[in-house]
This record gives structure tokens, sequence and C-alpha cells, in this order.
């Protein structure tokens, strides 16, 4: 009998199509719908995605389970999220979400059933070679996820099963047209998944005072004023509140740093501004999928999702950590959020930016 | 597929569904409309309000459909809006469309009390003298609860609530076909029923009220049902139930000792395998073939999954609208924690189940269970 797999379906189209595409190789195939977050109010908000889900079932002729995580991510994700927050950085809860709910606590739970597998609608490529999962880029280059999975080791891979690894978006969406999914027009999840469409700045308000400072611009002038610096990332353009500035240039602000002890917000005019580029980081939490650092040294890196990779030289520290020197400089070098690293399109691994300098 | 599932609810009774599929097919007249189509359908209609007047020992006037137990519940609530005795006494183990229309009914100055329930999911007597206002107009109890079978000492309460000058509801759901259900024997001035929990079709239920005059319109519209459910009849659903009800009550003895055979098997072989199993109930006043049952160091959603990969329907508790399960208000009422509550499972025969289905889910839950 062919392997039974437990696919993780969101409600959205990919993880349908990921579910199909397995569907017709022959695999016993089940769903599984994950609720990560307990709503707020009483009326379930995930019922519609759960219903997607379930139609998507039907129409592969599937059962679908449900299973609550929601402790699991609070415990595991949600607390370090706020805890980075907290600390004036920009986590990437869906990297946790990645290594500390799906590949784990899902994973076990689909081993306990019973399930020799899992799989998901992640676009990246998960190749067997020479006794390693090597993770490798997914095809299409705009959706491609290995950025999100660079935390998975080599267990987490030797279980995992990526489908629309070779896929292109568009070709997701016919398929699941074809399948008769009726979310094959559905819109793509954006931001942190468990908040979904909500405001974000209302969301984290929940969970952080926030605290009203100033707005410097980086010579040192107060040009405005900011209702709590958690709401800010580096490189922000958008909703600083900042007009003309009498004796300045027309050209719009950008957020260049976060100074959390005095509450304060740097910013500065262009987007060509040198304020804003740096060459240099250092990173820790390191990981690497293979287990082992690589031998080589001039590598390519990529500083947040949908960014491009760029051509970089690392030099591990005792401690664990990784200095990382780019051959250009980066535009808004983030603390906490994840850097990862790449040989041409397989993905090594990464870390988290702590510092920046030129 | 094994199925012990029926008090979520039942398959469709073929004698049942033949009736249906007739009414549907050649009946199709609106029961308001004064030709031959419609006085036809019209007389399935009171056929079926005769069965089930008979079925629960009424009379056929004293009959109103509905669109089920949970608008049968909420009607009952929602009349007692613009009585000056408006306070409302019900236990912390009644279904959903008992507590969730109360909390409702709050904004129309409705109050309310809550009694508790003790460890095997009986109501504590005391607790409703003690709760008892001078404006108190009705006591709201149900029959026999849904996730532990526990049976309420109603007749108790009707004595009580009666010389008190005090109206009584009960939610009797999970009871037609299983224990006998007599509104003169209950006493009761209201009570609810179900069709799909007693083999008949879903989306139709049934109000019985001693006074049809002491409830209001709850769904307005054509002064259907005696000017207190408005909306064109759904006249193959309600002949369907009439029938149902009729099948209940003639199998009754028949059905309970089935099911008592069935359960007592079930617990004896149980125990044996796993002697930790813990059983949430009042032995000596349940519903026949409805078990709690929970097992320590397991997981029920696990449990369900596993079971249900080996083609074995049981239920674990109720799913919001993501089919994610919380723990069960009922066994926390109980005084069951959180933990064992989220191991238990809730299985429920119905007279179609044999010994040697049982025997699949035994070997099965020998299989699956952690000890």
């Amino acid at each position: 009998m062919k392997d039974s797999i437990i696919v993780g379906l969101s409600g959205g189209v990919d993880s349908g199509v990921a579910a199909a595409t397995l569907v017709e190789q022959g695999y016993q195939v089940e769903g599984l719908f994950m609720k990560n977050w307990e709503e707020d109010s009483k009326y379930c908000t995930s019922e519609q995605d759960y219903k997607d889900a379930l139609q998507i079932c039907n129409c592969l002729d599937i059962p679908l389970r449900s299973i609550n995580f929601s402790r699991e991510y609070w415990e595991r994700v949600f607390k370090k999220f706020l805890d980075e927050y907290k600390l004036g950085r920009t986590p990437n809860p869906d990297v946790l979400c990645n290594t500390e709910i799906k590949f784990k606590a899902f994973l076990n739970y689909a081993l306990e059933l019973g399930a020799n597998k899992i799989a998901t609608g992640h676009y990246a490529i998960n190749k067997s070679l020479d006794g390693y999962q090597n993770l490798i880029k997914g095809n299409d280059t705009n959706k491609e996820q290995s950025y999100f999975l660079h935390g998975l080791n080599q267990k987490q891979l030797s279980y995992a099963i990526f489908p629309l690894g070779t896929w292109k978006k568009e070709n997701v969406r016919e398929k699941a047209l074809d399948l008769g999914f009726l979310n094959f027009n559905k819109k793509d999840s954006t931001g942190i998944c468990f908040i979904g469409e909500r405001h974000f700045k209302k969301f984290l308000k929940n969970y952080i005072p926030s605290k009203p400072g100033i707005i410097e611009s980086c010579d040192g002038y107060i040009i405005g004023k900011h209702d709590g610096s958690m709401y800010y990332t580096i490189g922000q353009r958008q909703g600083l509140g900042i007009g003309g500035v009498r004796g300045t240039k027309e050209m719009p602000w950008y957020v260049t740093d976060k100074i959390v002890k005095k509450n304060k917000i740097i910013v500065a005019q262009g987007k060509d501004n040198p304020q804003l580029y740096h060459q240099y980081l250092e990173c820790s939490d390191v990981h690497w999928i293979s287990g082992y650092a690589p031998k080589k040294t001039k590598l390519r890196a990529k500083i947040r999702y949908r960014g491009s990779d760029s051509d970089c030289k690392i030099q591990l520290k005792d401690s664990g950590s990784i200095i990382v020197g780019f051959k250009n400089p980066q535009f808004a070098i983030s603390p906490g959020q994840s850097i990862v690293f790449y040989d041409k399109k397989l993905c090594l691994g990464g870390g988290i930016i702590n510092t920046r300098w030129n | 597929m094994a199925y012990f599932d029926h008090s979520a609810t039942t398959p469709v009774h073929k004698d049942v569904l033949s009736l249906m599929h007739e009414v549907q097919s050649k009946s199709f007249g609106n029961p308001s409309s004064n030709h031959k189509k419609g006085q036809q359908a019209r007389s399935i209609i009171e056929k079926a309000r005769n069965r089930v007047s008979e079925s629960v020992g009424a009379d056929p006037n004293q009959i109103l459909f509905t669109s089920g137990g949970t608008e049968s519940n909420n009607q009952i609530l929602f009349s007692i809006i613009g009585k000056s005795k408006n306070h409302i006494i019900t236990s912390k183990i009644e279904h959903p469309a008992i507590l969730e229309a109360l909390i409702n009914l709050k904004k129309f100055g409705i109050k309310y009390d809550i009694i508790p329930v003790n460890e095997e999911g009986t109501i504590i007597f005391n607790e409703i003298k003690k709760s008892t206002k001078n404006n108190t107009g009705l006591i709201s109890i149900m029959l026999a609860n849904n996730e532990v079978g526990t049976i309420q000492p109603m007749k108790k309460i009707t004595e009580y609530a009666q010389s008190n000058g005090i109206l009584t509801h009960t939610d009797a759901v999970q009871c037609l076909g299983k224990i006998p259900v007599k509104v003169k024997e209950l006493g009761v001035d209201f009570l609810s029923l179900s069709a799909h929990k007693f083999y008949g079709p879903k989306g139709v239920g049934i109000l019985f009220a001693k006074d049809p005059k002491l409830i209001n319109a709850y769904v307005l519209g054509g002064g259907q049902e005696f000017n207190l459910r408005g909306g064109t009849e759904n006249t193959a659903a309600i002949a369907g139930m009439g029938l149902a009800a009729k099948i209940a009550n003639k199998n009754l003895i028949q059905t309970k000792t089935h099911l008592n055979n069935l359960e007592l098997f079930f617990k004896n072989e149980l125990i044996k395998n796993f002697p930790q199993a813990r059983f949430n109930e009042n032995i000596k006043s349940k519903l026949p073939g409805l078990v709690s049952v929970s097992f320590p160091k397991n997981k029920s959603s696990i449990l369900l999954s596993k079971l249900d990969r080996m083609n074995i329907a049981v239920s674990n508790g109720s799913a919001c609208g993501s089919g994610i399960v919380k723990p069960s208000k009922i066994l926390s009422a109980m005084g069951i924690e959180n933990d064992l509550n989220l191991s238990t499972l809730r299985i429920s025969f119905g007279s179609s189940n044999t010994n040697k289905e049982i025997k699949t889910l035994l070997s099965a839950l020998d299989l699956i269970l952690i000890k």
C-alpha cells in the first residue's frame, strides 16, 4: 500500500491543490485543519476557512480532521513574538510557526495517527540526495517560500512533502478551478497568519501598551510624534504622519532606527539615504538544515521574505553567531527578522538578525 | 461505517423515508390553500399531529410544529417577555438552545438563575427552591442530558412548580423512543422534541404546550399553526416526523431493552481491558444506550480521529464551526477537570447497532487506547 499522508489544509488554494496532486498519485490522503489562534469573539472566524477546506475534501473524497494547536502556538510562537516586539525588534512568527507548529505539533499528531508523511502547500522543493534532505527554492520565483522553512531540520524534512515546489501559482489556480474547488479565486493570505485581515496596530495594542514618543531626524531634529515605537518597522515609509518639514527637501521620510530605551523613532529622507543602508550584520540562533555549517563562506543571503538574494561572506564566531558582510550595502536591515542563506537554489539555513553596521 | 453517534442524529427510518418521498412528490399543495391539493396537504399535517399527540399523550391542539428543538426551546423562553412573572430557573447542563437564548433575553429585562448539578449530572433540587423568587414564572430543565444521559427528576420539579404557581418546560429532545415521554405523567406545561433524534428528518420539531394561549409566536408570518408559528408548513418533514414518533412509541420497550443490552455489553467488555475507564453518568437514572466515558491519559480528539480512520463514528463533546473540540461545559459542571474532560468520548447506540458492531468498536479501542 502507498504511504498515508496527512495534508495541512488551511482552506486556501495552495494546500488544496497540494492535496489533489497526492490523491492523483495514489497516496492515501487525509486533510487536517489546524486552528492556532483562539478567537476573542464568540464567533468562529476560522469557520469560513474550515468550510473551504471541507469543500476541497468533498471534491477529493478524502476525510478532514480538525485540531486545536492554539495553546502550543501561544506558548511557543506568540510569546516570543511579543517579547521581540517589546524589545523594539520586528519578529517573523511564520518562521517559528513552521518549526514549532506545522513541522512539530502537526507532524507529531500525524505520526501518532499512523500517517507516514505530512504535506503542505508551501512553494519549495524537498529533495533527498546523498543521504541528506535538501531544501531547494520553489520554481515560482515570486511565490517561493524556502525563506519560511529554513528552520527545519533533517528529521522534519524527511517526513515532509511539498507537492507545489515545481508549480507556478497561476497553474495552481487553474488546477483548483478544474477540480471544482470553490475557493480557486481566494485571495492569498497576507501578513501574519493569525492576525489575518485585522488591523495590525489595533491587534498589537491588545498585548503591548503603547507609549507615545518622538520622531527624530537622523541629524537630531525633532520633527514629529509617534504613538508607540512598536508600530514602526525599519524601512517603513507610509504612516509616519510627517508632512513637509520647513527647511528640508521634498522627499519621503523613512524609518532608519528605533531607540527603544529612549522611545524614539529615527527617520531619514529619501530611499537612497545612506542611513538606510548597512553592509554588515550579526545574527544568532543560527540553524543549518544539514546539521552542519557550510564549508563555503561566500554565499547568498536574503534578509526578508520576497527580498532578493545578495552576495555575502560569512564568518562563524565561537559564540555560535555569524558575522555577515555583504558585497553591497543592504536596505533596511531589521533586527528580529530572519536572514536566510543560499548556495544558488539550495537553502542552507539562517539566523535572526541582531545588529547591523557599516 | 459503524455508527455510534445517535445522540447527535439518527438515520431516517426507511418507512419514514418512503412516506416523505411520497408526500413530497404527490402532496405538494400549500396546506393553507382551499383546493383539493391544499386540503390533501392539510390532512397529512393533521394526521401527523394526531400521531405525535398520541405518542406523547397530549391533545392534538396542544402540539405545535416548529423547525426543531432549538426553535421550540427559544419560543418557550421568548414567550416570557412581557409577563409579570419573568424570572426563569434553569440548569448548568442545558443545551445552548436554552442558555444562549437566555443571554439574549437579558436585554428584554428577563432575569434568570442557573442551578448547578452534582457529579452524576443530576440537578440539585434544593437549588431550585433556593432560587425561586416571587416573580419566578418558568422552570426549564431538560428531561435527559445529551452528553451524559442523566434523567432529571422531572415529576418532583413539576410538582414543586405547580404548588408554587410556576410553569415548567422540559427539553426532551434526547428522549423520545428511549424512555417514556408522556406529558401528563411528567406534569410539564411545555416540552420540546426534534424529529431527527428519533429516526425522523432534520429541520422539524415539536413544541407541546398544555395551554397554547400561554405562548407567543416566535416566527411571525401567515398565521399557520394556530397563529403561533408562521411559515408554510414543511408537509413531507411533518408527515415523516409523525410516523417516526408513532414508530418510536410503538417500539419503545423493545428499543429500550436493546439499547440497554448493547450498553451493558459494551461497558462490561471495555472494563475488562481498560479498568481505568471512567463512566460519567447517574447509573440509576440514565438514558439507555448513551455512554460518556473518560479515558485517562488519552486525548479524545486523537481517539476520535483514529476511530474515524477505522470507519467507526463516535463523538467527543461539542465542536465549534471549525470542528475544534473544547472542554465540554456539561462535564465541567459535573466537576470533571479539563484534562479528563478532553479525554472523554460519547458513544451513543441506536436501534440498528449489533453486538458484532460493538465488538468491532471494542477491538478498535483496545488497539488505540494508551493504557
